[in-house]
């Protein structure tokens, strides 16, 4: 490893230590919200948990997708996506685990556990024939064992693609490829089943009247499309002082802007055909989750999630979109990296416009209840949070990256990703 | 230019090796060369900058294309919708660009894939029947084991008894004047 590299990787202990304090501050808050039954800190904490269990979703997926297409250009890169993944059980540990068992958390966060919890309509959640109709699926026990589930899949799923690659680096077996392989083709559509549920029970679930079939695909789009930013932006700092100086070059930049741009198309095909589909149909129990995505409950005028809805078409698909279209945004070291840079922030007001309005219980309203805005303290502790996370994600990164060899030198393909070619 | 070089086509010069066909495009490209082509049986990396060739311009016409669709598709609804025929369906505004979205995605798909189609037919000069070329007896060589460069007598530059010569000076094999 060179001067510059362990350098680097020599800063995973502080990174990983201002993760810890972050994430311990957004806890705090978390807490004492509990005290004033105000779910918006606890929130932040599932938000910034889900935010990176995306990514690094994502990257796993990225990681398996480019084993089984025996991708050329891939291994110098995927070995960094290799050193992420390792954090994924640990995002979820921190985060969404200790939300859902804790049994107060629970309660504030997925209203339709507490069976005493009063809706707007004046009526008990328990008392809900909606959700009475959804409780086979839907009922605390079922619940807690699936994100049990969740965690031990992604951890197996995660061990696995990051041990036989290690592997290689000191037996330097080629049959190796052909486990995680293996390994892959099993663990895409079991992958893509467990991140639907996932997203089902974290975000979903946080409004259980809606329903949407194409949730699972919008949350797969999001978590591509910001791991392939965070892939741009971390090789960008690698090849400039890191382990992939003089590695990364023109056309693995080009293939990386290839697929941001197929990802954004894809992303704003899902959300897009999502609204339509309610749009057209016109029924009032799937209406409203766009209904308090757009208009203030109290004054019937557009709130401020209309504005962020203006800024996920026009700056989150329209903006990247039109930029990716030119040969030389995917190539130019410093545009590319802008584009990316750009569709993360974007990422994080696309999976906050999911996750955070909904209806809080107000008799003084007319309707009966307020939603909660988008500009507020709580946008402050979920940038906290996702912060806290990152930092821990990371540091992980980067002690991953002492383990092994920062570029997988006996992978079989390793002569033809270092000189691959447009 | 006399009425013997009217009738020319250009050389054309074979060569064994792809480093070599390599080396002697890109000193044909530094000698400022602008008609003239390289064969090989197959694709070789980096010969679009060995030749000095620009990027296809294509994909400006399936933009073009895609625009001009998105636009139609606009009017299109726009006219039969709201215009010419005004109806309201499922109670939705006249027109929006929300309920026509289809028509205005599926529009934009197809006229860029017309741009494409038939931007790569026009810069390519297609159709073409027939090709000087073919005429060589060993042209199709090129799609086994030989790599041929060609000097177009269409190149301000070219001059047969100087073409021949620079093609020799380069390393070239078998050196052949194509006649139309």
């Amino acid at each position: 490893m060179s001067d510059s590299s362990s350098k680097l990787t020599s800063k995973w202990t502080t990174i990983l230590g201002l993760g810890v304090i972050a994430l311990v501050a957004a806890w705090a808050l978390a807490f004492l919200g509990l005290g004033q039954h105000d779910h918006r800190p606890a929130l932040s904490v599932l938000l910034g948990c889900l935010f990176w269990t995306s990514l690094l979703i994502g990257m796993l997926m990225l990681t398996m997708i480019t084993r089984v297409f025996d991708a050329g250009w891939a291994p110098v890169i995927r070995r960094n996506w290799e050193f992420m993944i390792g954090a994924l059980p640990v995002v979820l540990l921190l985060g969404v685990v200790p939300l859902a068992f804790l049994t107060d958390f629970r309660h504030l966060l997925w209203e339709w556990t507490d069976v005493k919890h009063i809706l707007p309509s004046g009526h008990e959640v328990g008392h809900d024939p909606i959700l009475q109709a959804k409780s086979w699926f839907l009922n605390e026990k079922f619940f807690l064992v699936r994100i049990s589930l969740y965690v031990v899949f992604f951890s197996v799923l995660t061990w696995a693609m990051r041990t036989w690659s290690f592997k290689q680096d000191t037996d330097r077996t080629a049959s190796h490829t052909h486990t995680l392989h293996a390994f892959s083709a099993a663990g895409i559509p079991l992958g893509a089943v467990a991140l639907t549920m996932l997203a089902f029970d974290c975000l979903m679930a946080l409004s259980y009247h809606w329903f949407s079939t194409m949730y699972g695909v919008w949350f797969f789009a999001l978590s591509i499309r910001l791991a392939l930013a965070a892939t741009v932006i971390l090789t960008y700092r690698l090849s400039n002082g890191g382990w992939l100086d003089g590695i990364l070059n023109q056309a693995h930049r080009h293939v990386l802007g290839c697929l941001m741009l197929a990802f954004t198309v894809f992303w704003a095909y899902i959300s897009f055909s999502q609204y339509f589909l309610i749009y057209t149909a016109n029924i009032p129990e799937e209406t409203f989750w766009y209904n308090i995505r757009e208009f203030d409950p109290v004054t019937g005028l557009k709130s401020d999630w209309w504005g962020v809805s203006m800024y996920l078409i026009f700056g989150f698909f329209l903006l990247p979109f039109l930029a990716l279209l030119f040969y030389r945004s995917k190539i130019v070291p410093g545009r590319l990296l802008t584009i990316a840079v750009i569709i993360f922030i974007g990422g994080i007001v696309d999976l906050l416009f999911n996750a955070v309005p909904r209806q809080i219980l107000d008799k003084t309203a007319p309707e009966g209840f307020t939603v909660s805005p988008f500009l507020c303290g709580g946008l402050a502790t979920d940038l906290l949070a996702i912060a806290g996370f990152g930092a821990i994600v990371i540091g992980l990164f980067l002690r991953s990256a002492t383990k092994a060899e920062t570029i997988p030198v006996h992978d079989p393909r390793i002569l033809e990703s270092i000189n691959y070619h447009e | 230019m006399n009425e013997r070089n009217e009738r020319i086509f250009g050389v054309a010069c074979t060569f064994r090796k792809p480093a070599d066909v390599f080396h002697a495009a890109e000193k044909v490209r530094d000698a400022g060369w602008t008609r003239w082509d390289v064969h090989t049986p197959f694709p070789i990396h980096g010969m679009d900058q060995a030749m000095g060739l620009p990027r296809s311009k294509v994909p400006r016409l399936t933009l073009l294309g895609g625009v001009t669709g998105f636009i139609t598709g606009c009017l299109l609804t726009w006219y039969m919708n709201s215009y010419d025929y005004p109806l309201i369906v499922g109670g939705k505004p006249y027109w929006s660009a929300i309920y026509p979205f289809p028509v205005l995605y599926e529009c934009t798909i197809l006229f860029a894939a017309f741009g494409t189609f038939f931007g790569q037919f026009i810069l390519n000069r297609l159709p073409h029947h027939h090709h000087p070329l073919f005429e060589l007896p060993n042209f199709a060589r090129v799609s086994d084991d030989t790599f041929m460069v060609v000097l177009e007598a269409q190149d301000p530059k070219f001059h047969v008894d100087d073409s021949r010569n620079f093609l020799q000076s380069l390393g070239g094999q078998e050196i052949t004047v194509i006649r139309d």
